[in-house]
């Protein structure tokens, strides 16, 4: 016998009764509230920022003055002034030196202040990774409730890759000391934006 | 001698004699232990969400070969190429297999408590493939040549000094670097050209859903999406258990994870995998290695139910003060002494020793393991195999035959008073008594209580008499 069948018949022979372990039906527990003030709570806990504008000012601008340092900034989004677009990167080592990626979340969780991202608004799924910071455009329409609510929503059953980011990169690996920048993004900074 | 007895103990011994390492290392997981109850309190539906999640765990698992087969035949309608593992030696076969057949010679991997089980990394080293740990504690504890301390924070139980000592001669960093941010950085300039360059990636899976054929990873750093993204290949391996039924499921889980085990309301990164990105290949190895037997065992099936989270491990009075490399195992703490005798019943008999069975380890699982119960029957079921040091067995054997006799005991009792009150410390804290190794003896009685009640008591047929 493979090891699949081997597999398969070992479990049919020693699991316990299933008629003895219902499924319970889906729940929809905990705080219904979807408000930005939870959300940017939620952000801020986990080591994320907003990146606020001025009445009228250009993202670039905005970025610009939180990353005045920054040579190269990479856009999934159109329309950010001096980006390159991210469908200019041949692949994903191409993204190495990105010192700022633009992208647009699907939506935000407002529980855990969390942004989904799939290759749906990434393009190029390492440039989230690879790039010292992070800009999230963010529609607060889009922002759900907790993660019960949250797993209703589509993207979940047609991305291929879809990561719910809470922050930006963090460890504590050494000494229980936290770092924010481990080996992902540096920062990850929320500009509310509506479509 | 692979099968010789962890000498739990002495190892337990060693790592309380070096204060400075047990106090620091006490006190971290204490405070991810607060952390966590802090995170508790703040939902109401708490309790509701840990029976859920049993309920979940129990259910899949009573249906596991059907949901296997499910999330198989999605899996495989997404583009993934699903391999089914008996053991660690047949997982590492199809990971060499996999990168062989590419011409891979160089993987960057993430955490995966699997892949230690499997004891992988040595397999693929030895047919000329690179493997680098991307996870810092993890590459910690490679570049020591130690199993993680922790299935959390695998490196928990050093210090600062220790990780510039290892790092200083293997990325040739200051060997009295201070800063723990100064080493944080220091493996992400080592990590990154090494993730630029790699052929393949690969991963754990902290949960797979049978309905879409996704699985899901759950980390802080960056680096199991950095592993996932950035070679062409993705390899994750998962152990069979991992299974739940439906997305929606995702929410009951992910919501209590990090809270357990860190006390943080959800990882920096929660990556949902159902297909391979653009260009890239994706293979997933289903691991048995045992458990298909364990769902078999009425007293342990449940230990199956368990999310990794080591809330058990930060709790335990025991794990807190032996530190997590005294167990000997891959899995260590109160969820690693249930599992880890099903994987060696005799090197591993010592374990479930190892607690107060203070029942800590029950309260904070958030899938409800009673894992202190466990803890309980394995010293029955390891007493009934002979699976006993021959002090303890025999210790066990005179008291049981002492208590069983009243007379008998009353008269070792009366010669124990005598013997506490009048040997001299060399001969009551000898090897023959363990017990007093890190304990002081009770002080010697005047009188004992049965004498007391037959002095005071006896004769007159009622218990209230003499006041």
């Amino acid at each position: 016998m493979n090891a699949r069948d081997t597999i398969l018949d070992a479990l049919r022979r020693n699991r316990p009764d299933p008629a003895a372990h219902p499924l319970p039906p889906p729940v929809m527990l905990g705080d219904l509230d979807a408000g930005q003030a939870r959300f940017v709570a939620g952000l801020r806990l986990l080591g994320g920022d907003l990146l606020e504008r001025a009445p009228g000012e250009p993202l670039a601008a905005a970025i610009a003055r939180r990353f005045p340092d920054a040579r190269l900034i990479c856009s999934a989004v159109p329309g950010v002034d001096g980006a390159v677009p991210v469908q200019d990167l041949p692949n994903a080592q191409a993204a190495d030196p990105v010192d700022v990626a633009v992208v647009r979340a699907a939506f935000g969780i407002a529980e855990t202040g969390s942004i989904f991202l799939s290759e749906a608004q990434l393009h190029l799924n390492a440039l989230a990774h690879l790039a010292q910071h992070l800009v999230v455009l963010l529609d607060p329409a889009q922002l759900t409730a907790n993660l019960h609510t949250a797993y209703q929503r589509p993207e979940f059953r047609t991305a291929r890759y879809g990561v719910l980011m809470s922050g930006p990169s963090a460890t504590a690996d050494i000494q229980g000391v936290l770092i924010r920048g481990a080996q992902g993004v540096r920062s990850l900074s929320v500009c509310f934006d509506s479509v | 001698m692979k099968d010789k007895r962890i000498d739990h103990a002495g190892a337990a011994a060693a790592f309380i004699a070096d204060a400075p390492h047990l106090a620091f290392h006490d006190e971290r997981l204490w405070d991810m232990r607060q952390k966590r109850d802090a995170q508790m309190h703040l939902l109401p539906e708490w309790q509701e969400l840990r029976t859920l999640a049993s309920q979940i765990k129990e259910h899949t698992l009573a249906n596991l070969p059907d949901y296997l087969e499910q999330f198989e035949r999605n899996a495989t309608r997404n583009g993934i190429h699903v391999h089914w593992a008996r053991d660690g030696a047949e997982h590492n076969r199809i990971v060499a297999e996999i990168l062989q057949a590419r011409g891979a010679t160089t993987l960057i991997k993430s955490k995966s408590m699997v892949t230690e089980e499997c004891d992988m990394r040595p397999y693929l080293a030895a047919r000329g493939i690179t493997v680098t740990e991307t996870d810092l504690g993890e590459r910690i504890q490679q570049l020591d040549d130690q199993l993680p301390s922790h299935i959390v924070v695998p490196a928990v139980h050093k210090l600062t000094g220790d990780v510039a000592r290892v790092f200083a001669t293997h990325y040739g960093t200051d060997p009295n670097a201070d800063d723990p941010r100064q080493l944080a950085e220091a493996q992400r300039q080592a990590a990154r050209p090494v993730i630029l360059h790699a052929d393949a990636g690969m991963t754990g899976a902290n949960f797979a859903v049978a309905e879409t054929g996704t699985f899901v990873v759950c980390t802080n750093e960056g680096n199991a999406d950095l592993s996932a993204t950035v070679p062409g290949v993705h390899i994750a391996t998962l152990g069979i258990e991992r299974l739940v039924p439906r997305m929606s499921d995702l929410g009951v889980f992910v919501r209590m994870l990090s809270r357990s085990a860190l006390g943080s309301p959800i990882t920096q990164y929660t990556t949902h995998f159902r297909g391979p990105q653009d260009g890239g290949e994706m293979h997933v190895i289903l691991v048995d290695n045992g458990r298909s037997a364990r769902l078999g065992m009425a007293d342990f099936w449940t230990s199956l139910k368990c999310i990794r989270c080591g809330a058990c491990m930060n709790t335990c009075p025991v794990y807190r003060r032996s530190g997590g490399l005294s167990y000997g195992a891959v899995y260590s703490g109160p969820i690693g002494a249930i599992i880890d005798p099903t994987f060696n019943e005799r090197k591993y008999s010592t374990l479930p020793f190892a607690s107060t069975l203070n029942g800590s380890c029950t309260n904070v699982c958030p899938v409800r393991i009673d894992i202190h119960d466990q803890l309980y029957k394995w010293r029955r079921v390891l007493v009934d195999h002979h699976q006993m040091p021959f002090v303890k067995r025999e210790i066990m054997h005179m008291a049981g035959k002492l208590m069983g006799q009243p007379r008998l005991y009353r008269a070792a009792i009366a010669g124990a008073e005598t013997a506490l009150g009048t040997l001299p410390r060399f001969a009551l804290y000898s090897w023959l008594n363990p017990w007093g190794k890190q304990r002081e003896l009770p002080h010697p009685v005047e009188e004992t209580f049965h004498a007391w009640y037959r002095r005071t008591r006896s004769g007159n047929g009622t218990a209230d008499t003499g006041r």
